[in-house]
């Protein structure tokens, strides 16, 4: 290629994206780190005309910094661009692993809710996330922690779309984003880690909530799981329905504050979730018909028969151990030998509310 | 001409013989004690001198010079008294100084001549033990803690006055018999009162049979302090041996009532959560004195919301649960105190308490639960072999529950596992050394264990915690090897990730 040798030798041509001139991007993300921020880029972007002049030095710094993690660049309007429905898209969007625009081939729901989640909407969401995985499609959230965490886990091996609210050298939050953490393995596993931001850009309030936007405009139906009166996901459902994405809402329990968001989504007619099916119809995808016998089978062979009718009578809310016990009626040590088998066989999720099941019974 | 009389100095639990001599000097009246005696020591002489007044006795107007040999080792507390009252009047001969041959002496004296006891008799009359020591005057009031000795030949007095009468041979005072060890850890609180709660009870059980720490988290009225407060009367009562250990620490602490009678239930100690790192391991002004968890000795030391301590008073904790001994160094010396203690730990589930609550909802936000949760996992933690998170029972459950099993049933269950591990390893559970219950595994065990812990992410700490509560798990069953059931069990008795 005929780019020119960029200051401090950054490594353009690994971070562009494919169809994205690595010398335009260059020019691009000079003229964003020497404002700060990325509005001046937006602006210029608008207005179609040449890039004005940046610093090289910093560009090439964010560019080390993008290179070092395996990120991909796209400026707006290039190739790789995926499908947004955004009424302020953004000027870049920088991703680790499979390029969001092919990710997004495949329908996508976006799964979002507040970070103070109950076990419930945990439950509710990484139920919904899986079918979705098994339907085919992608799961689209904000990576936090809480509904956004159940939702990627569960969706990690059908592929998922994560939108963060910093920059990729940001580490934030930061038990996802270490070696090994959710983020890993959502790109290990074929999904995409995605960001508007410089790679240093940290990740005020201002900022999280302003990707809200990228994750409703990324989807093909938004589902808010839980979420209390000032929760984040109702920016997620208004952005939605600015662009003309369905939304839908996980009824929940009246006296959780919890359950404020979903109510009034659903009091404003917003569709109730109350299974996969509704989210996959919304979608346009069917269920796959795929039994779960064998699943089911495997259950019985881990707990006790007691353990197990607690469990499904209690899903999707997960259940104190002690409790547990004193529902079974059996004696306490053989209930835990039964929990430890079942969490290494991966078919319970243990958290400090209780226990629970890890797929719907 | 000198004389002399023998006393102890009690630096912490450690005993010095000390020479107290006397003798009448040329130069102006007077009492001069020297020897480093501290302040304590020295108003001994104002003491005495009022005590002799009381008592009719004569004083010369002469100087006497009243010396603590060895002449280095500091001297502290009111029992050098009565060895100094001896000393004074075999130097004047108010009493035969013949009579002083082979005597020791222990107690205060009031100004009316009256004795008292001193904290830490009992370790300074055990450390008289064996030293060529015939006699040794107590004060009558503290002659039950002394009888505890044995191979010592007490003379119990009154007063200064009744010294001098029994050492001029007129009188020979009555010595009470040792009363009979009790064991009241039938008046505890039992364990029936603990409905429901079937968790936190088998939890209890296990880290009683095994001696292993425990940690309780759960949120406020769960039943955490119900519980802890039980465990003594699951443990088997203490020897004699252990018991004398726990009531010489309570006494150089100042804690025991000199005329109570040897217990031999397993002390309990539950300092707040506000203790400082003195009163806890120990500390204070001078001579460190043993703090709680000494006191706590060879029983429970129960620690409610762990969380709130200082960290550098739970840092402190660390290397005395790991040996057995608190040892503190100050200015005036380093002493030692026995700390072998069952730690129970109880903290809420998160900082508001309310996380996991099905009737109300945590109000922290998660980054707070995690940063709150993940304090648990500090090397403290590490050393708790059995960790549960408890979950409240309802109140309509409660009145509606059956009491549970009571103390005496779940003790001597405890006390069968103890007697297997005993025969075993000749330790506690606790105590045992991993590496050995590791190997004394079976084949199918030993790999059981290394997919638990890789499938689980165990540290190597974390194995051997798993290692030992599997043991005692198998103990409680009356299996003589390690089951696969014992092991998954074992595992299940640590914490929910936040």
């Amino acid at each position: 290629m005929s780019a020119p040798r960029q200051p401090g030798d950054a490594p353009w041509h690994g971070v562009a994206a494919e169809g994205t001139d690595p010398a335009r991007l260059a020019r691009a993300v000079a003229v964003a780190v020497t404002s700060g921020g990325t509005a001046r880029l937006d602006r210029a972007l608008a207005a179609g005309s040449d890039l004005p002049a940046g610093d090289g030095r910093r560009a090439a710094t964010a560019a080390r910094s993008w290179a070092g993690r395996g990120v991909s660049v796209a400026l707006r309007g290039d190739p790789a661009w995926p499908l947004l429905r955004c009424g302020t898209p953004p000027p870049l969007l920088a991703w680790r692993g499979v390029p969001p625009a092919e990710l997004l081939r495949r329908p996508a729901a976006a799964l979002v809710g507040a970070r103070a989640a109950t076990g419930y909407g945990r439950a509710v969401a990484a139920w919904l996330a899986e079918a979705v995985g098994a339907a085919g499609g992608v799961v689209v959230s904000g990576g936090a922690l809480g509904i956004d965490a159940a939702a990627h886990e569960a969706a990690v091996g059908g592929g998922t779309l994560v939108v963060l609210g910093c920059g990729h050298g940001v580490a934030y939050p930061r038990a996802h984003a270490a070696p090994g953490g959710l983020f890993d393995r959502v790109v290990e596993a074929g999904g995409t880690v995605l960001s508007e931001r410089l790679p240093d850009g940290v990740a005020h309030a201002g900022a999280v909530r302003a990707r809200n936007r990228l994750v409703a405009g990324l989807a093909d139906a938004v589902v808010v799981v839980e979420g209390g009166a000032r929760s984040g996901s109702l920016l997620t459902a208004g952005a939605a329905a600015d662009v003309g994405v369905p939304v839908m809402a996980v009824p929940g329990d009246v006296r959780r504050d919890g359950s404020v968001a979903p109510h009034r989504l659903l009091a404003e007619g917003a569709a109730p979730c109350t299974s996969p099916a509704d989210l996959l119809a919304a979608l346009g995808t069917s269920q796959p018909q795929a039994p779960q016998d064998t699943g089911r089978t495997s259950l019985a062979g881990l707990l006790p028969d007691p353990l197990l009718r607690a469990l499904a009578d209690a899903w999707p809310r997960p259940l104190p151990v002690g409790t547990l016990v004193a529902r079974s009626g059996l004696a306490v040590g053989p209930v835990l030998a039964a929990l430890t088998r079942a969490t290494v066989a991966g078919v319970l999720v243990e958290a400090a509310e209780g226990v629970r099941l890890r797929r719907a019974p | 001409m000198a004389v002399h009389v023998a006393a102890v100095a009690l630096s912490g639990l450690d005993a010095r013989p000390v020479r107290v001599e006397c003798a009448t000097t040329p130069g102006l009246p007077g009492l001069r004690l020297v020897g480093l005696p501290d302040a304590a020591v020295r108003e001994a002489a104002d003491r005495v001198r009022a005590a002799f007044h009381r008592a009719r006795l004569p004083w010369p107007d002469t100087k006497l010079v009243v010396n603590l040999a060895p002449a280095a080792l500091r001297k502290t507390g009111g029992g050098f008294d009565l060895p100094v009252a001896a000393a004074i009047a075999g130097a004047l001969n108010v009493v035969p100084p013949e009579s002083l041959r082979g005597l020791a002496a222990v107690g205060e004296l009031g100004l009316d001549g009256q004795l008292r006891p001193v904290p830490g008799l009992l370790p300074i009359v055990a450390a008289l033990r064996g030293r060529g020591i015939s006699r040794v005057a107590v004060p009558r009031d503290g002659v039950l803690e002394a009888t505890l000795v044995d191979g010592v030949s007490l003379l119990p007095v009154d007063d200064l006055g009744e010294l001098v009468a029994v050492l001029r041979g007129g009188m020979r005072p009555h010595v009470p018999v040792r009363p009979d060890p009790v064991d009241h850890r039938a008046d505890l609180p039992d364990l029936a009162d603990v409905r429901g709660q079937h968790l936190g009870r088998r939890a209890l059980e296990v880290a009683a049979a095994g001696g292993h720490h425990l940690l309780l988290a759960g949120p406020p009225g769960c039943g955490k302090t119900l519980l802890a407060r039980r465990l003594p009367s699951l443990l088997p009562p203490l020897g004699l041996d252990r018991a004398l250990e726990v009531a010489a620490v309570h006494s150089a602490a100042g804690e025991r009532d000199p005329r109570a009678p040897l217990d031999l239930c397993p002390p309990l100690r539950a300092p707040h959560h506000s203790s400082s790192a003195a009163g806890l391991l120990g500390g204070g002004s001078g001579i460190p004195r043993p703090g709680a968890l000494s006191c706590a000795h060879n029983g429970v030391l129960f620690l409610d919301e762990l969380l709130e301590m200082p960290r550098h008073v739970l840092d402190g904790l660390r290397e005395p649960l790991e040996t057995g001994e608190v040892t503190l160094t100050r200015a005036a010396g380093t002493v030692r105190y026995p700390a072998r203690v069952q730690l129970v730990a109880a903290t809420n589930p998160c900082p508001c308490g309310d996380l996991g609550r099905e009737d109300r909802a945590c109000r922290c936000r998660p980054d707070q639960v995690a940063r709150y949760r993940s304090r648990l996992s500090g090397p403290l933690l590490d050393r708790i072999d059995v960790q549960v998170d408890l979950h409240r029972v309802p109140a309509g459950d409660v009145l509606a529950l059956p009491p549970g099993e009571d103390s005496a049933t779940v003790a001597s269950r405890v006390t069968a596992a103890r007697a297997a591990a005993s025969a075993r390893d000749g330790a506690l559970t606790a105590h045992a050394d991993a590496a050995s219950l590791r190997r004394g595994l079976p084949p199918a065990a030993r790999s059981r264990l290394a997919r638990l812990a890789d499938d689980l992410g165990w540290s190597a700490r974390g194995l051997d915690r798993v290692v030992r509560v599997a043991r005692t798990v198998a103990d409680l069953a009356g299996y003589e090897r390690v089951a696969d059931e014992h092991l998954d069990e074992a595992a299940a008795y640590r914490l929910a990730p936040a």
